[in-house]
């Protein structure tokens, strides 16, 4: 692993026509660490995460990702160099089944070319039964195997924030971005999503995860980043954080 | 009766293509391609013109480019090829990331724009007379059939392509590279986040439908040995989209199934029947009760008559309930 | 000196291009329908002027036909079949396959009504009026006066009145607006009638300058309709305008330059140039998820 911080965000901005939603956040993300990204209802959080994976054009700034500048790569190919989120609003493929939004997942680009799938072949045929395997054991791992045939499209709300992790986690990123992962998800599968972010960080991977549950990022992450009107305002373990008074001020102006 | 036949069986088989050509686009990549009718249309024209002479210009009643008298099958290669190069330019500004019901509004802008150059550019394929006089392939060597007999090769000709057409598709349906591009259908932004290429993965989707559309031009254009702009306006787009929609979108057989019903037995089968009215009185109302059937359909049974296949996953060996971890 | 006259032109088609994209753009702005069966209205507009024209009514009434007539219709559409199907959960995409079914009713049932005949329409054109190199007919000059009316009668509608203000915030937040107790469903009303009778001015203009007639004027006319619009970005009537002006003009000067075949695909051509080098004009539309109100 590389000594420096495994994602760099340098005086990133963000304008959307007038607005300004991020103005000039820098942080700094090292392997095997959870951020809790927090702040009011449109502080910018979103915002963030989109420059961060390429949904959303930078207006200014740079994003680093392991020293390699990444701030003009759009997002399938900062996912192919290890760039995994979520998004707010659900995003699982409706019309494939859980399996299959895995399944294409563990494929990825390589495994999904036309040329690739189309002419028979071992490789084809290994490649296919190895992201089976990561399949099954990922759906046993969630409790989620006698679902494999549903549809996205038939899915709770809680399960289908669960798939979309479960989608990010069959690429093994070096940075996982989770924007409110624990929306609608009950609560014996919100431990259950804690207890895998824990485990996601000690196998190697950087996470940010935006949560409005204070709880739950108490209990996950080590340290927190406080934004509000797009900058951040404190940065700092999360005790220290929730006695600031930039940070009351932020929640509470 | 016989006559009917044949070329009954050689329409199905040609609207059969464009349904799944646009089964690939729309279907499985999302594409609304209200332009569809202009990529066979570009294969037909591109198939007729090189397998016309050369324009000499002189006493000569129709106009057009290219002519090269090119032998069979070559026609039918340059249809398909013609229909994939203009899905690449097409699909070069409308394939890109934007509402879907704006990329419909303007794949049918650039279809309405199509026909009104065509029509008007007369020296490029006739103008709005079309062309005719199109050589039927292989007559010389076939010179021994009777019409009928001859109509009948052809019908077999048509299985045959379409056969192979259904194979090429049958495969990628079910591919990787198939769900890949479903996954781009569903949800642009999250196949993006698993590092596909949502912009690459639909343009192949599009340029392979540009390709079996032209494919079935140039095997309708030999067969007709006509083509002109009253043949592909938007209504035969719309009447596609009716077929794979009331047949099932995404299930190639449902899609096959639509296509009998509508493009044959609803749109071909009374052009038999003795005329009502003025010329072109039946052709009219045909369209009317078309849409009508669109708007019937979608209000009662949306997801089509053989519904896009459930994939069934199979757990591996010890079975999804032994062996659970933790 | 032909480059100059077609300028002449260019505005009229403008003009034409303007009154019909203005509507489509208000509508679809506020609804979130992209309603292909504009086109066929258009005709339908331009069908009951012929149809008043043809019983030898008065001028005014031949002219308020179209307009009446078509915004009856669209009225109609919109508050029936337009509904009934979003109150189904139908999607944009849906709703795009609707208006499309509906335009090609529409037309294909003029189209058998009318016999599949080419009608001429007679108009009186009025005297030609010369300043400089330019040359307009009186019609034409009342065709481009319209154009100017429609534009400065929306604005001061939706800037200035209490209707119009709350029609933007509909237009911007629907859910916010109907708990805000704004009453949508007058709002709505308006705006179908109002689209509505655009579209049959815009097909009177267009069949008054053509003078021809037959049920496929409207959807020949649409994809230009469309284009400003489009380019226009949705529910702006500025833009729409300036849209169209730049397209009438395109257009017939391609058309002066020799190529008249060729004229409405340059018109098309800056469209395929915005999107190619302007996607972000298309992709705030692109991102918002779109509320169906109608
Ligand atoms: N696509 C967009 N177009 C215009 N403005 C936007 C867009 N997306 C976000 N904004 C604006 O940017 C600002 C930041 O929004 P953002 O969604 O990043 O906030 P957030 O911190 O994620 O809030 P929340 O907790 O509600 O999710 C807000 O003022 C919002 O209105
Ligand atoms: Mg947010």
């Amino acid at each position: 692993m590389s000594p420096g911080p495994v994602l760099d965000v340098r005086n990133v901005s963000v304008r959307f026509g007038g607005v300004a939603a991020v103005r000039d956040v820098s942080l700094q993300l090292r392997d095997r660490e959870v951020v809790g990204l927090i702040g009011p209802n449109g502080a910018g959080k979103s915002s963030l995460l989109g420059a961060l994976g390429g949904q959303i054009a930078v207006a200014s700034g740079q994003v680093l990702l392991g020293g390699q500048d990444i701030t003009a790569a759009p997002p399938y190919r900062r996912a192919r160099l290890g760039v995994a989120r979520t998004f707010q609003h659900t995003s699982t493929f409706d019309g494939l089944t859980v399996y299959e939004n895995l399944l294409v997942s563990a494929l990825g680009a390589q495994g999904s070319g036309l040329r690739g799938s189309l002419a028979g072949g071992r490789a084809r045929r290994q490649r296919l039964a190895v992201a089976a395997e990561a399949t099954w054991s990922r759906l046993r791992e969630f409790e989620l195997a006698d679902m494999a045939d549903r549809y996205g499209a038939e899915l709770s709300g809680g399960q289908r924030r669960l798939v979309e992790i479960m989608r990010c986690l069959m690429r093994s990123p070096r940075v996982l971005l989770l924007d409110e992962p624990m929306v609608g998800v009950a609560p014996h599968l919100v431990q259950r999503i804690q207890a895998d972010c824990a485990r996601i960080r000690d196998s190697g991977v950087a996470v940010i995860i935006v949560e409005h549950a204070l709880e739950v990022v108490e209990a996950v992450c080590d340290r927190v980043v406080v934004m509000a009107s797009g900058q951040v305002v404190a940065q700092a373990s999360y005790a220290e954080a929730m006695s600031s008074g930039a940070v009351r001020e932020a929640y509470f102006a | 009766m016989s006559f009917y036949a044949s070329t009954l069986i050689v329409y199905f088989f040609v609207d059969v293509l464009l349904a799944w050509a646009l089964n690939l686009q729309f279907g499985w990549g999302g594409i609304p391609n209200f332009a569809l009718i202009m990529f066979q249309a570009a294969g037909a024209y591109a198939a007729a013109v090189v397998s016309l002479g050369p324009d000499t210009g002189v006493n000569s009643f129709q106009r057009y480019v290219f002519g090269a008298s090119l032998p069979f099958p070559l026609p039918l290669v340059i249809a398909a090829l013609t229909g994939g190069l203009l899905a690449a330019v097409a699909g070069s500004f409308s394939l890109r990331r934007m509402r879907r019901d704006y990329q419909a509004a303007i794949l049918l802008i650039v279809s309405l724009i199509a026909i009104q150059v065509v029509s008007n550019a007369v020296g490029l394929l006739n103008g709005s007379n079309g062309l005719t006089g199109v050589p039927r392939p292989l007559s010389g060597l076939l010179s021994g059939l009777t019409y009928d007999g001859y109509q009948w090769v052809y019908a077999a000709w048509a299985g045959a392509i379409a056969l192979a057409v259904y194979l090429l598709v049958a495969r990628l349906g079910r591919s990787t590279w198939g769900r890949a591009l479903r996954a781009v259908r569903d949800d642009e932004d999250a196949a993006a986040t698993i590092g596909l290429n949502p912009l690459g993965l639909r343009m192949q989707a599009f340029v392979l439908g540009g390709v079996i559309a032209g494919l079935s031009g140039g095997l309708l254009v030999e067969f007709l040995a006509a083509w002109s702009p009253a043949a592909w306006g938007y209504a035969e787009t719309f009447a596609v989209f009716t077929a794979i929609i009331l047949g099932g979108v995404g299930n190639i057989w449902g899609v096959a199934l639509g296509t009998l019903l509508v493009q044959v037995i609803f749109l071909q089968v009374p052009t038999f029947l003795p005329q009502v009215g003025y010329t072109g009185l039946i052709d009219a109302l045909q369209w009317v009760l078309i849409g009508t059937l669109w708007l019937v359909c979608l209000a009662i049974r949306p997801r089509g008559l053989i519904p896009a296949r459930r994939y069934h996953a199979v757990p591996p060996a010890p079975g999804p309930g032994t062996g659970n971890p933790r | 000196m032909l480059i100059l006259q077609a300028l002449g032109f260019g505005v009229v088609s403008a003009a034409l291009i303007a009154i019909g994209a203005m509507g489509f753009t208000l509508q679809f702005g506020l609804t979130n329908v992209l309603n292909i069966s504009y086109g066929g209205v258009m005709t339908v507009g331009a069908f009951a002027a012929f149809g008043a024209g043809e019983l030898h009514l008065p001028m005014a009434l031949e002219v308020a036909a179209a307009p009446l007539a078509a915004a009856l219709l669209t009225w109609l559409l919109g508050r029936t079949l337009f509904a009934f199907y979003a109150r189904r959960g139908a999607g944009v995409f849906e709703m795009v396959m609707v208006t499309l079914a509906v335009s090609l009713i529409l037309q294909y049932g003029i189209d058998a009504a009318s016999g599949e005949q080419i009608y001429r329409f007679s108009f009186p054109q009025g005297a030609s009026l010369h300043a400089g190199v330019f040359t307009f007919t009186v019609t034409q000059l009342v065709l481009v006066a319209l154009a100017l009316a429609v534009f400065g009668g929306l604005e001061f509608l939706l800037r200035r009145t209490r209707l119009g203000k709350a029609l933007r915030a509909m237009a911007v937040e629907p859910r916010l607006a109907r708990t805000c107790g704004i009453p949508t469903g007058k709002i709505v009303n308006v705006v179908w009638l109002l689209s509505g009778a655009l579209a049959g001015l815009a097909g009177l203009g267009y069949v008054i300058n053509s003078l021809t007639i037959d049920a496929s004027v409207g959807t020949g006319f649409l994809p230009l309709v469309l284009a400003a619009a489009i380019l226009g970005r949705a529910g702006s009537t500025r833009g729409a305008v300036l849209a169209a002006l730049l397209l009438g003009l395109v257009t017939e000067e391609v058309a002066a330059a020799g190529g008249a075949e060729y004229s409405t695909v340059a018109g098309f051509g800056i469209l395929a140039i915005v999107l190619l080098t302007r996607p972000a004009a298309l992709a705030g539309q692109a991102t918002a998820k779109a509320e169906i109100t109608v």
